[in-house]
Order: structure tokens, then sequence, then C-alpha cells
């Protein structure tokens, strides 16, 4: 019976603990678990992996970047399995995702940019230039963009869109540049969270918006590639199972997404005037209406 | 009294089967969750029941002698109307112990059907006195879950005339604004509040300024969250609010984790349990409190239970909002996309009925010779206009007589029991006045205004008629004339005109407000910057909130010191009225225009609702009317919730 702690950060997570759960029980493994939650609030982290350290746990689930970086942190040399992290690199987690090293390693939530590219051109084979709106204080954010600055042939022309803060997207029609067919929204919490707002003004001048965050479809955006949090769930507990079995954390390879889903909003597209395409909505994981 | 171990219901919110097992594992009496279907958490769908979990979960908590009470709480359309009722019929099989109602239309529902399960009337019924209590009784509704701005003192009062149960939210995330009165999101969004989809727009930082000017209010500024309520939180005060005779302690928050459910229903059980034990005895767990306090969301408050808090119940730094959910945004203005659902023509060749809201004698002169056939006078005077008097309301009577036009007597939209026992006396002062009609803002007003006078009652836009059923309950209960909720869209409005039977006004031209709050939103903060010596009533300024979009919201402040937070924008449909024939009664709101702007917006809406009646399809809009409103508006004009395809 292995002693499983669960940092989670918000309960929006929880299809990947799911996920977790089951991958363990799939391998037969027995496990008592801990389950802890900061509802959010980013603060209480630290406090709640000592406390899981306290349980004296074999291995600690950390979803979500804060969780994951407050359980390295401990004293303790407790593995760490990590989802849905974006940068683990750049989030100071592990040193290469080939070779993570420390006693961390995990699957990155990361659809990689040439993924969502290709997604959004097929989705809107019409469009050639895109607007990416992300906020410049999110280091998530900056990393994607960053991704789709790279991208040797984008296929369609990036504008980028900066937002310093939150209120900014008040004033976004002052912001939106004309010439834009279509409004990328990388991942970012700001962003993210205040989709309405930014929603209420893309629709009234029929600007689709290409989301990154999965309830953002559903609220409005007209399409999104996302990883499925679930599915996540169930690689990390690969990698928790042979951990458990005693292989080093840091030698196990940090996986991306694989197998990232299509999520579109039918109501969207009808209040755009667009329509689907049919190979897209054959492969939608969820099309809401 | 003698208290008991049932004498108390500790009532839990559930979203997920873990929070489930945690509530009932840590001692709750009852639970409150929602189906998938019909409640007010719509938008994070994972946090409701399917229903084949919600009867799992009702036969897991009578397992453990926990009661189950289902949420229905949400306004329905006419399309959902089926829906419903194949869902109360599901409900009334699986028996949980009551469904928590805001809909008028499911008390009509429920009696059509017989249905078996108790009824309690949802916060988001808003109410607060004891006329309501008494016309939800008739209803077969045994609780009520109380507003939250009723003091302790009041739900006392409330319990003993009326011998409901009453519930009341004890812990958690707190409105602002009167509940079921907030029409903000629903309106700027077409996400509607009353359907669970509220953007919070009371969570958007704002500036005070001066009305005027724009310019903003010197002085010391306690931070930009204008609005932000803190959480509630009466652990410290469990000896009056238990003594005060409230027998269901509501626990806000069915999108919370097992672990925080588990541990605020552990704190609360062991307060009530110990205090019920001994009650002189006892005293607060410092332990429990401190713990309460260091996992709390924002920082806690009272709010209404021991009165008006003031500004101590606003976090106004923002530094503890827990996320938002938009910002601000600039409403839509006449050039807004708008969606024209269906055909509309009027058959039934009736002269269109314009009725006019006015603040003073000038304006219902104004109104009256520029073709109003109803004047609506009375309710809630903002400064700077005052209260209309029993003498002037006889002088409108007279003048509005000569021009052959209505004089219909408005109420308050919030009546506690000062507003009631004015009523009382109002009623029956306006037996002798006779006006035309009476209009009511909430079915406690409309039980008094039936009780004491024998003239035709109408219901006001407060009502949130959004179905044809409400509609139809207020008809059973002798309303002769409803108004349209402000959050219908275009189609929504044509269906319910459609389905009606009972006549159906809209709301075509004026300044709305977004919320009504008890909450004195300038005089908390300018109290709190001038270490108490400032006094509202000398004050003559005008207030308004500047959002970050750049907007001005005016802060119309009643003689019951209620602000109320009008929209940046006023409403305007004139060059849509084609599209609206079948309305044929119209309301301009002007209560906060001058009489010159009431005779111009008047005789606009006349001419062209007479050019429409008798061109019909020949008939095309002329922009410069549109213009000459524009001109002469104090704000910028805009489309409201109309021009949405479906409210959603």
């Amino acid at each position: 019976m292995y002693n499983i702690g669960i940092l989670q950060l918000t309960q929006n997570l929880d299809d990947a603990v799911q996920g977790f759960k089951y991958g363990l029980a799939e391998q037969g493994i027995a496990t008592q678990f801990h389950y802890l939650n900061a509802d959010g609030n980013v603060g209480q982290l630290p406090k709640l992996a000592t406390q899981l350290s306290e349980y004296k746990v074999d291995l600690i689930f950390a979803c979500s970047t804060p969780s994951a970086q407050a359980a390295i942190k401990l004293e303790d040399n407790i593995p760490v399995v990590f989802t849905p992290v974006f940068d683990p690199v750049g989030s100071g987690l592990v040193n290469s995702m080939s070779l993570p090293g420390g006693k961390a390693t995990g699957v990155a939530g990361m659809v990689v940019a040439n993924a969502k590219m290709a997604f959004i051109q097929r989705l809107l084979p019409a469009a050639h230039t895109l607007g990416i709106l992300y906020h410049t204080a999110d280091s998530n954010a900056i990393v994607e963009v960053e991704n789709f600055r790279k991208l040797p042939s984008p296929g369609l022309n990036l504008v980028e869109i900066p937002i310093h803060k939150a209120e900014d997207l008040s004033n976004l029609p002052d912001i939106l540049p004309a010439e834009i067919d279509a409004l990328f929204l990388p991942i970012g919490r700001v962003v993210e969270e205040n989709f309405p707002t930014i929603a209420y003004y893309t629709d009234t001048i029929n600007l689709p918006v290409i989301a990154s965050h999965a309830p953002n479809v559903s609220a409005g955006a007209l399409g999104a590639l996302v990883a499925n949090h679930y599915q996540l769930g169930r690689e990390c507990a690969i990698k928790a199972g042979e951990i458990l079995r005693g292989t080093k954390a840091g030698t196990i390879p940090v996986d991306v997404v694989k197998t990232p889903e299509v999520l579109l909003n039918n109501f969207t597209a009808q209040n755009l005037g667009l329509n689907l395409p049919v190979d897209l909505v054959a492969e939608a994981a969820e099309i809401f209406e | 009294m003698l208290l008991t171990r049932n004498s108390v219901e500790l009532l839990a919110p559930v979203g997920t089967w873990d929070v489930l097992e945690a509530a009932i594992e840590a001692g709750a009496d009852a639970v409150y969750l929602g189906g998938k279907r019909f409640n007010m958490r719509m938008f994070k769908t994972n946090a409701n029941f399917d229903d084949n979990l919600l009867a799992k979960a009702i036969e897991y908590a009578h397992k453990h002698n926990v009661r189950v009470h289902v949420t229905v709480n949400n306004l329905i359309s006419d399309r959902e109307i089926d829906n419903m009722r194949s869902y109360l019929k599901l409900l009334d099989k699986l028996q949980p112990d009551a469904l928590i109602v805001q809909d008028l239309a499911v008390l009509e529902l429920a009696r059509e059907m017989n249905f078996s399960v108790p009824l309690h009337a949802s916060i988001m019924m808003n109410t607060h006195n004891e006329h309501a209590v008494r016309v939800l009784q008739d209803y077969g509704i045994t609780r009520v879950v109380a507003s939250r701005e009723m003091s302790l003192t009041q739900l006392t009062l409330l319990k003993e005339r009326t011998g409901i149960e009453v519930e009341y939210f004890i812990h958690g995330d707190m409105c602002i604004a009167h509940s079921g009165q907030c029409v903000h999101s629903g309106v700027v969004f077409g996400q509607s509040s009353n359907r669970g989809r509220c953007l919070k727009p009371c969570r958007w930082p704002y500036e005070l300024v001066d009305m005027t000017t724009g310019k903003p209010i010197e002085g010391p500024n306690p931070g930009p969250y204008k609005l932000a309520m803190k959480d509630m939180c009466l652990y410290m005060n469990l000896p009056q609010l238990i003594q005060a005779g409230v027998c269901s302690f509501k626990i806000e928050g069915r999108m919370r984790t097992a672990d925080f459910v588990r541990n605020i229903v552990q704190v609360y059980r062991r307060a009530i349990d110990n205090y019920i034990a001994d009650p002189l005895g006892y005293t607060p767990n410092l332990q429990d409190w401190q713990d309460l306090y260091n996992s709390r969301a924002r920082d806690f408050s009272t709010c209404y239970a021991l009165g008006n808090p003031g500004a101590k119940s606003i976090g106004y730094t923002g530094e503890r909002e827990p996320r938002f959910f938009s910002q601000a945004v600039r409403e839509a203005d006449m050039t807004a996309p708008f969606t024209i659902s269906a055909a509309t023509t009027n058959d039934k060749q009736t002269d269109p009925v314009l009725a006019v809201r006015v603040a003073d004698l000038p304006s219902l002169r104004a109104a009256c010779q520029n073709g109003a056939n109803i004047i609506y006078l009375g309710g809630e005077a903002c400064k700077p206009s005052i209260p209309w008097t029993l003498t002037t309301i006889t002088q409108a009577i007279e003048e509005a007589n000569q021009y052959q036009a209505k004089v219909v007597v408005t109420t308050p939209r919030i009546t506690m029991e000062r507003e009631c026992g004015e009523l009382e006396q109002f009623f029956t002062n306006m037996n002798t006045i006779k006006p035309h009609g009476l209009m009511v803002s909430n079915i406690g007003a409309l039980r008094l205004a039936r009780e004491l006078s024998d003239l035709p009652v109408q219901a006001d836009f407060t009502f949130n008629v959004f179905n044809h059923l409400t509609a139809q309950l207020l008809k059973n209960n002798g309303i002769s004339k409803a108004t349209i909720s402000l959050e219908a869209t275009h189609e929504q409005v044509v269906k319910l005109l459609h389905e009606s039977a009972l006549p159906l006004e809209m709301i075509v031209h004026g300044s709305l407000s977004a919320m009504v709050t008890d909450h004195s939103i300038s005089m908390a903060i300018l109290n709190t910057s001038e270490c108490g010596t400032y006094d509202h009533i000398l004050d003559t300024r005008q207030y308004a909130l500047l959002d970050t979009a750049g907007e001005l919201h005016p802060i119309m402040v009643d003689q019951y010191d209620r602000s109320h937070l009008l929209f940046t924008k006023d409403l305007c449909l004139l060059p849509h009225l084609a599209a609206l024939s079948t309305v044929h009664n119209y309301r301009i709101e002007g209560q906060y225009y001058t009489p010159e702007l009431i005779g111009l917006i008047t005789r606009i809406y006349r001419q062209e609702l007479d050019k429409i009646r008798l061109q019909q399809s020949r008939y095309q809009f002329d922009t410069i009317q549109l213009d000459k409103l524009v001109a002469a508006s104090p704000r910028k004009l805009g489309l409201g919730a109309f021009r949405y395809r479906i409210s959603r």
C-alpha cells in the first residue's frame, strides 16, 4: 500500500486527478490518497505541501505549476509527478525534458504551437492574419507566444496584441488591429478568466476567437485544441508507477501532450455565419451548441 | 424557546459527490445541490449532478438521515417550460426534501402537477416582507431564503408574523445587489445572473466621480473595488442567530472543494451543538474561529445581519478577490448588431399605448402634451427629485385628465417593514385620490395593494417576467398588466407576447438601473474619507462610478438611501419599433430626464408608433428621429439585452 499525496491548485483541474487515480488502479497499485486543494489560493500551496510531507507520502502528484513548485521545494526527498505544467524547464521544475535531473517528472500540458497553428488553419481556411492576445506578466503566455514566433513557416501572418493588466481588456477595440481575421488566445490566467469581455467585443465585429482554455469554448470561443486532463493524469500514473517500482524520477523523461483534442462551438459558428469543417466536426471530442 | 438538536438546520453546499460525502461526514443536517438542468451554477457544469447521480445523492443522503434540497432556481424562458415540466416530474419521483425555486412559473407548474415535494423560495426571489411570504405560503412554499439585506431582528418579525421557516446565508460569498434584482450581467453580456451566469460587474474596479463633471472626488480613496462585498461570516454571532429563530443556516459555495466545505461544516456543527447543549455556558471556540479566518477567501463581514454595515462590508482594495469573471466593457451602442429573430406584424390594429414614467409635474405635462397615454409616477424619488405627495398626485391626476391620459401610481422596488407600513397608508389614501391604477414591484406589495384597494394593479419589470406562466400567475393574482423582463431578447419578447394571456408592456427607452443595493455606495466612501463628519442629507452633489472602459454609471440615491446604479447608456429601441409591433404597450422610463427631454422623446416615439400602425409594411425608419434623441440625451444610447439572439 502506497501513500500518495495529491496537491491541487483548483478543482477545475480535478479531471487530471481522476485520470491519475484511474491510471494507478489500472496498474493494480494499491494506494491511499491524501488530496489537498488550495482552492485557487497559490499562497496556501507551500503549507499544504508541508502537510503532505507530514503524512509521509511516497509520492506527490502535483496539479499545476505552482503546486509542482511547492512540492519540489520540500526538504524531504519525495518524488513529484506533475501535470498540466506548461513549461517544466522554464518554471525550474526540471533541467531538461529528456533528463529532468531532480526529483520531479511529469507530462507537460502544452499543446505544441505548430499543432495549434495547423488546427487554426483547418478551422479557418480563409484566414490570413492572426492576432495573438496575451498578458505580458504571464510566464506561460510569454512562452507560448515565443513558440509561435519561432514557427518556421507559420502559414498565417501573426500580429501580437500584448496587454499589461486585466483592465486593458476593457478597451480592447482600441488595440485590436483591423487587419486580423481571427484572434488566438494563448494559455494565461488573466485572458482565460476575463474571456467574456474579449468575446463581448469580438462578437460585435464577427471576429472568430480560438482559445487554449477548454471552458472558453463552451463560453463562446469558436474552438480550441487542448490537452485532455484526464488523459494527462493517466499518463502521469504510468510515470508514478515506474517511480514506485524504484526508478528515479529524475531519469524519467517529461512528456508533452500526445493526443490533444478538438473542441468546437457550433452556436458561435452560427453567429459568425461559418460552417464548421466536416473533418474537424468528425474529429471533435466535444461540440457545444 | 427550548432548543433541541432539531431547532437549527446546518445546510451545506454540494457541487460534487466528494463534497456530498464530506458535508455529511462533517455533520451537515441538510445539503443543497443542483441538477444539470436548471440551477444557479451554470458555468461550472461539473459542479452539478446529472439525473442518475441526483437520484444516488438523494438515496445516499437519506441513508445518513440528511435532507437534500434541490436547487431549481433559474428564470426560465418559454422554450424551456416543457423541459422544466419533465424535470419536475423526475423530481417528484426522486423525492428530495425540498426544491429551492426562483421563477414564479415553477409555482404555477407545481400547482398544475400536484407536486408533492415542499418548495422553498430561493434567495433569488428577494423575499423581504411578510406580505410576500403570505402569497408564497398560498402556493405551498414552506420556507423562504430571506434577503441578505434583512437583519436578524427583521427575520424574527418575519417568522413570528407568518410562521414561515426562515433560511439565511450565514457564511460565504455575497452579492452587493438585491438578489433577483440585478440585471447588469444579463443586459450587458446577455448572460443573466438570474440564470446562474453572472459575470460579476460588482467585482470590477471603479472610480468615484462627480456625475456632472466626470472628475474624481477628492479625498482619501479606500481602493478601486467599490462594490466588492466581503464574505459573510456569522460564526461569532451564532447565539443571536439561533435566538432570532432562523431555522436553517445556509453556507454558500456549491463550487467549493470537499476540504473547504468539510472544515466550515465541522466548525459550525461544533458551535451549534455546544450552544444548544448549554446556551449560557457557551463561548465561541477561538481555535475554530482562527481556522475559519485563516482559510478565508475574502475578509469577513457580518453583512446585514446586525444592520447595514456600510463601508465595513466592502473589500475596497481587491487584494483578496479570489478571481475575476470579466472586465468592464463599453456598453453596446446603437450600432451594435441586432438580431431580429422573426417577422412580426401587428395584426390587431389597435392603437399603440405609450406610457411614460416621470418624476415631477412639469414632466407629466410634457409627456401628456406630446402623446403619452399613461403616466407612471411615484415609488422611489432619487436626488434631486423629491417624493410625490398626496397633493401633487392629486394635481397630476387632474392635469392628466385634461389630456385624456391616465395616471398609474407606482411603489418602491424594495419594500421592507418601513416601506410596507408606509404603503398600507398610501394604498388606503389612493382609494380616495383615485388614480387610474397602481403599479407594484414585488409580490408583497401586490398583496397589500389588492387587499387595501380596488384599483387595477400592474406589475413592474422587477417581477422578472420571462415566460407566459409567470404572467399567468400574476394574472391569477389580480394583476391587470405586467412588464417584460429587461433581460429578455427580441426572440423571447415576441414569443412571450404570443403566449401570454396577460397584457404585457415593454420598456423601450430610458435610464435603467443595473442593480439596486441597500449599500449606499457614495455615502459609504465619503463617510470613510471624511472621518464620519460627512452629512449626506446636505450633500447636493451627484455621483457616478467610472469603470475601466471609461464609462460613467450614475449612482441614483433614493429617499431610503438605496443606491440605484444605472447603466452607462440609456436604452433606446426606437429604430427597432417595427420589429416590436406586436407589443402594443410601450414604456419610456423618464424619471431621470428633464421635462424638455421627456417632451421630445414622447413626441418622437408617438410619431413612430403611429406611423408604423398606419404604414404597416411600407414603414421605414428615418434616422433623423434618432439623431434628435442622441443630440438631446444626457447619456449615450444603447440597445440593452434585446439585441442578443438568446439570453443565456
